[in-house]
């Protein structure tokens, strides 16, 4: 599996989206990525990367596109 | 690496309510037998007529209502991450509830003993399985996570704060 699939699985793992809602999904645009959700995708991608987020970079994660954005931080590169 | 915490043992009503801020009438745990924070907690609730529920559930056949029983359930499990220093008093807030299984009615003379496991706490968000037994017997168990507010709006996405 590749950066593209996993980083897309933890949405719809942990959001239940259909792959085709990821492009310009952002927070609170479906009922389930709310507060308490975030925390469960943030811990998704966490696992899938094997990687630990700064608080700030949990903040800021706020789409679909922002969270490739922050991955990068983290050596992690979707393309 | 992981901070360890000593093991607590037999905190009464008061002491609990030190770590908690559920109070009577909902205040349903009389006693936390053993706390190892961040691991475990083992509870105790005697069940007798006085209880305020059992004349109206039900007349003719008193037996505890299952809201009770889970909230015995969460009562314990909050206690393994309350018992943390710095998350002491704290409240707290039912995030989900999953494959709650009640076996047997509790009845006025049960004691309910109740074991929770926390699984993974992490950003305010308790994770867990907890479990209660009448007489050694299955009476309830269920997969549970729990939140702290306090904690968990550290980590709202800024465009939240803007609606």
């Amino acid at each position: 599996m590749n950066n593209r699939e996993k980083y897309n699985n933890a949405f719809i793992e942990s959001l239940d989206v259909e792959e085709s809602q990821l492009a310009g999904l952002k927070y609170q645009d479906v009922p389930a990525w709310d507060s308490v959700g975030h925390m469960g995708l943030v811990s998704e991608i966490e696992d899938a990367f094997d990687i630990q987020f700064e608080t700030d970079d949990i903040v800021d994660f706020n789409s679909y596109e922002k969270g490739i954005e922050i991955l990068k931080k983290y050596s992690v590169v979707i393309e | 690496m992981k901070e360890q915490f000593e093991p607590i043992y037999n905190l009464g009503a008061y002491e609990i309510q030190q770590y908690q801020q559920n109070r009577y009438p909902l205040l349903f745990i009389d006693v936390v037998e053993e706390v190892r924070p961040g691991e475990y907690a083992r509870a105790k609730k005697n069940f007798s007529y006085n209880e305020w529920f059992f004349p109206a559930h039900f007349a003719d056949e008193p037996n505890v209502p299952g809201f009770v029983q889970l909230e015995c359930l969460a009562q314990t499990f909050i206690m393994t991450f309350l018992t943390f220093p710095e998350h002491k008093g704290k409240k707290t807030a039912f995030l989900n509830v999953n494959n709650l299984s009640m076996r047997k009615q509790i009845v006025p003379g049960d004691t309910l003993i109740i074991e929770a496991h926390l699984k993974s706490f992490k950003r305010g968000i308790a994770i867990g399985y907890v479990e209660g037994k009448v007489n050694g017997e299955n009476a309830l168990y269920v997969d549970i996570k729990v939140g702290l507010p306090d904690v968990m709006k550290a980590y709202i996405p800024k465009s939240a704060e803007n609606k």
